[in-house]
């Protein structure tokens, strides 16, 4: 498997080949990535055929949960930048500071989704209400689904960076957790306009 | 002045396209208030989503740095989709 240099920081390595992290989770992020891409394509082509629907139904949904969860989750993928900056100047205290503010945030999004989803149940509404919940039920609950996981592994690699696991010559782990967390924030930033703004 | 410390010099970069990225979201926000054709409000949004998913790619993943096949999988994933949706949206507004 490639390697990069670690004990240096992104600025001195503007040549690299590969991406930080293992080139494993890179494979593993673009075909999540393709994935989420045939959904959103497909919901957008679904859309066509049922304009006024999806419209209508657009409009029951809480924007304004939306717009703080796309700030909670930005805010999130910079403090896991943050994170890979304090390891890469081999500082595992600040690093373990930032894996954890990315993680209440991960929290945040995932009580305030919850949440959401919960007023949606609550009123009797799923997969098989209409096209448009069909597939706002399913790219959301599938994204739900990746920030779990995407959270398990920060705190996999935050209790590891707790016990002096990383240092600024050897952080691959920090760095291949940091580029799933940002591939799930990728992926709400397109999810978030192209489902409760764009009409 | 020249700040010599890369790490220091990533932080502020980094730091500053968060705040972009917070008012491109708040921008995409109240597009809705504009009073713009829904079409335009529409491919203006998906614009400013693919600038910031494009932000995160090369800042956060840090893909500006990497040469060659690498550097690319994230833009294509970018724009492919958003011209078929945005294809799709004009499509359906026509």
């Amino acid at each position: 498997m490639p390697t990069i240099e670690n004990n240096s920081t992104a600025a001195d390595r503007p040549n690299d080949r590969y991406p930080p992290g293992d080139l494993a989770i890179w494979i593993f992020i673009l075909a999540e990535l393709a994935v989420f891409a045939i959904a959103f394509v497909g919901y957008a082509f679904a859309r066509t055929y049922n304009v006024e629907l999806f419209d209508e139904y657009q409009q029951h949904l809480d924007r304004r949960s939306a717009l703080i969860n796309t700030l909670v989750l930005i805010t999130s993928s910079y403090f896991v930048v943050r994170a890979v900056h304090a390891i890469r100047e081999d500082d595992s205290r600040r690093c373990v500071q930032w894996l954890s503010a990315a993680l209440l945030m991960g929290a945040l999004f995932l009580f305030i989704k919850g949440a959401e989803f919960a007023h949606h149940f609550s009123l009797g509404i799923n997969l098989s209400t209409n096209t448009f919940y069909m597939f706002y039920l399913s790219l959301t609950i599938f994204h739900f689904m990746h920030v779990i996981m995407a959270m398990v592994i920060l705190a996999a690699i935050l209790l590891k960076a707790k016990r002096g696991g990383y240092s600024a010559r050897d952080h691959r782990g920090v760095e291949t957790g940091a580029s799933y967390w940002h591939m799930v924030d990728l992926v709400w930033l397109i999810l978030f306009p192209l489902v409760y703004v764009m009409h | 002045m020249h700040d010599e410390n890369p790490s220091r010099n990533d932080n502020r970069t980094c730091t500053l396209v968060w705040l972009t990225m917070i008012g491109l979201t708040l921008v995409t926000y109240f597009s809705d208030k504009l009073g713009w054709n829904d079409l335009g409000v529409s491919l203006g949004v998906l614009l400013l989503a693919l600038i910031k998913g494009h932000l995160v790619g090369a800042y956060f993943m840090e893909l500006r740095h990497v040469r060659g096949f690498w550097r690319w999988p994230i833009t294509l994933w970018l724009f492919v989709p958003g011209i078929l949706i945005s294809a799709a949206f004009y499509l359906a507004d026509s």
